[in-house]
């Protein structure tokens, strides 16, 4: 019992909080949307497709640099993407006031859609320039701005089932009852003239007897035609079967086959003895070289 | 006779006095908070020097003053003179240090805290007039006589952070 007690507890609670978790909002901050400049395109530096994002802060500072009489206004603002004017507009005079100083600055704001925020920027009026600036927006982020983002949410409404539409038949295409069909479809003057052709009997009568003859004859072909196929098997099975017999009693002699053991001495014995020089070689050799020189002479002793 | 008894008896009870002290409680929040920011670091250039600035390896001490009622506190920031631990020294430390306002939340109240201020020493006095957030940074250098070298160890020395009221 204690056990289906703490079972349907823990099944409540992590229903609870997957509910809780798909749909509930959550805040989130941007970068620093001053760093690429002093002005800046709000769809840039909010996160894209999330339609229900309301920014509910907005975080600054910089450092302005000025002379202590110069006039000067500092506006952190962002136009008013629905209308005129600002939805935001945050300004510090800085008039009479020595410069160098940093501001850091936390101002909220009536949390508004980023629909109705435009573009942002630090507009200095006066004299003196900005440095070092900082610009961050914190927002928060409603899943359920559109409650048909999820089942859960407040205001959801099932959708309906797409409707199927009914179809009249009788407004269909019928190809049957189209006339270009039905023409295409029926005789043409060919097949009517050959259905107007009468064969007399004894045509029919000769065309049936070569029918059967021309039956006959291919029958007889394709009976020769399997009987010599046959014949042919039988004649290589045969053949085959007379090679293996010979190849039988061919091996059979190798097995039977001994070779005799024993030592095989060295019969041929070479004394030893001086070799006399071949005479003919070194006359054929020396006749070479003559001849060799007598060439090599010839080309300078040319005559001219 | 019984009667009469009874009678002395119930104006001796009206005659009786009865005393109570009831409490009235109450809670003062404070309107300034003091929150430390940044802690500060000594960076040891030489020997004989330690200093918070931040070309010498140090890191100014950051505290940050909140204020939700105007015209009502002083803040009075003043820079070490001594060490609160630290090893044993050789000889006289010489103490410098200053504050100054290292950021405002409002622009046009808080303008001229740094101009305004008063120094007394190494106190400097900031005149709170503005609701908001103030962060003053204070540096600190000390010298050790004699150019003796510091010896080695933790050194420790605290910028004393007061808000009091006006």
């Amino acid at each position: 019992m204690l056990k289906k007690l703490l079972l349907s507890v823990a099944l409540v609670s992590w229903a609870g909080y997957c509910y809780s978790d798909s749909i509930a909002t959550y805040p989130g901050v941007t970068p620093n949307v001053s760093a690429g400049g002093n002005t800046w395109n709000m769809n840039n530096v909010l996160p894209s497709g999330v339609p229900g994002l309301d920014i509910n802060l907005i975080i600054y500072s910089y450092t302005p640099q000025k002379q202590t009489a110069d006039d000067m206004t500092v506006h952190i603002q962002n136009e008013n993407a629905a209308g005129n004017g600002y939805i935001f507009r945050e300004s510090d005079d800085w008039s009479g006031l020595p410069g160098g100083t940093e501001i850091r600055k936390v101002v909220p704001v009536v949390p508004s859609n980023r629909s109705l925020w435009g573009n942002g920027s630090i507009e200095v009026e006066g004299t003196g320039t900005v440095t070092e600036p900082f610009v961050f927006y914190n927002y928060r982020v409603d899943p359920c701005y559109d409650p048909q983002f999820d089942p859960n949410c407040p205001g959801y409404v099932q959708p309906a089932p797409p409707e199927i539409e009914t179809v009249d038949i009788n407004s269909l295409y019928d190809p049957l009852a189209d006339s270009a069909v039905t023409d295409a479809l029926s005789s043409t003057e060919t097949d009517r003239y050959k259905d107007e052709e009468i064969e007399s009997d004894e045509e029919k009568k000769k065309k049936e007897e070569e029918e059967d003859k021309d039956r006959e004859e291919r029958l007889e072909k394709a009976l020769a035609a399997a009987n010599n196929a046959l014949l042919f098997a039988g004649a290589v099975a045969q053949s085959q079967l007379l090679d293996s017999m010979n190849m039988a009693i061919n091996m059979n002699s190798y097995y039977a086959a001994s070779i005799d053991g024993g030592t095989y001495k060295e019969s041929v014995t070479l004394v030893d003895t001086q070799l006399p020089e071949n005479k003919t070689g070194l006359r054929n050799g020396f006749a070479q070289q003559l001849l060799h020189e007598k060439m090599v002479e010839m080309q300078y002793n040319k005559k001219k | 006779m019984f009667k009469k008894a009874i009678c002395v008896a119930m104006l001796s009870a009206v005659g009786t006095v009865y005393a109570a002290d009831v409490p009235i409680n109450g809670t003062v929040q404070s309107r300034c908070i003091i929150t430390t920011d940044t802690a500060g670091v000594y960076g040891n250039p030489n020997a004989y020097t330690l200093t918070t600035t931040p070309a010498d390896g140090g890191q100014l001490a950051v505290v940050r003053f909140d204020v939700t009622l105007a015209d009502a506190y002083y803040a009075e920031i003043t820079a070490p003179s001594s060490f609160s631990s630290s090893p044993t020294l050789p000889d006289t430390v010489t103490w410098t240090g200053d504050t100054e306002v290292s950021a405002v939340s409002d622009a046009t109240g808080m303008g001229s805290y740094e101009t305004n201020k008063i120094e007394l020493g190494m106190t400097d006095k900031y005149d709170l007039t503005a609701t908001g957030s103030t962060w003053f940074k204070t540096s600190s250098t000390a010298t050790m006589g004699g150019n003796k070298a510091f010896p080695g160890g933790n050194y420790t020395a605290l910028v004393e952070a007061l808000c009091v009221a006006q």
